[in-house]
């Protein structure tokens, strides 16, 4: 892909490598992106199992949290 | 007269200026549809700790904003928590020897914005951030993290790259805290 890059006041095409560093950017983000997304889906998953069990919104905040 | 409160015509002693606490070491306006901007110069023996704003603009998306520091693209450590406005669970979010400081700062069609603490960037020491923003966006999040760059590299100068699409005419001011 195609990247301009600025470098104070200078645009200009990315480099090879430097569309590599902005990938790898893009890369490391989405991986954040996907493990905060897996947590907050696991968090989700795990308060609806103690509500079946029984428990209200204020006792499942009380042991896991708001 | 002292500082900080001064009258018109008042004579301006060294020591007053000396205890001004912030002093702008640099504006950066950004181009358009920019997937990176890096400012040099930034940091120097002047100065231990920064201060670096971004405002303004437009993303061309919701997006995270990055930051290097000169050409290091390994050893960035950094944990934050954020939450989207929609809702109140808060979300970790971790960086473990990553490739860059994600989520420095953010943005969206309606603007850009970045709050980060730098210490010892020039400095042959690691370098420290806190940083925090918010995304001008109804489906967006508020964000603040902190960490550090494990290396002991004096940096003069930063990159902030978008984490998706592309950022423009925002602008980047730097700081340095008098030491």
């Amino acid at each position: 892909m195609t990247y301009k890059v600025q470098i104070d006041d200078e645009v200009r095409d990315a480099t090879a490598d430097e569309a590599a560093r902005i990938d790898a950017a893009h890369a490391d983000a989405e991986a954040q992106s996907q493990a905060a997304a897996n947590a907050a889906a696991a968090a989700a998953s795990g308060r609806a199992k103690l509500a079946a069990l029984g428990l209200t919104d204020d006792e499942i905040n009380a042991l896991v949290g708001a | 007269m002292t500082f900080p409160v001064f009258a018109s015509g008042d004579v301006l002693n060294a020591s007053d200026m000396n205890a001004v606490g912030w002093w702008l070491v640099k504006t950066q306006t950004i181009g358009a549809a920019v997937a990176s901007v890096t400012v040099t110069g930034a940091f120097s023996a002047d100065y231990d700790n920064y201060l670096i704003l971004l405002s303004g603009g437009t993303a061309s998306t919701d997006m995270n904003i990055n930051m290097t520091l000169g050409s290091t693209a390994t050893g960035y450590y950094k944990f934050g928590y954020f939450g989207a406005y929609s809702g109140t669970t808060v979300s970790g979010a971790n960086g473990n020897n990553a490739t860059s400081w994600v989520g420095v700062g953010g943005g969206a069609t309606n603007g850009l914005y970045s709050w980060c603490h730098l210490s010892d960037p020039f400095a042959s020491d690691r370098t420290l951030f806190s940083s925090m923003f918010a995304q001008p966006s109804t489906t967006g999040n508020g964000v603040q993290q902190s960490g550090f760059l494990d290396n002991a590299t004096s940096y003069t100068a930063f990159t902030f790259t978008t984490s998706t699409g592309t950022m423009s005419a925002g602008t980047v001011r730097v700081y340095g805290y008098r030491n």
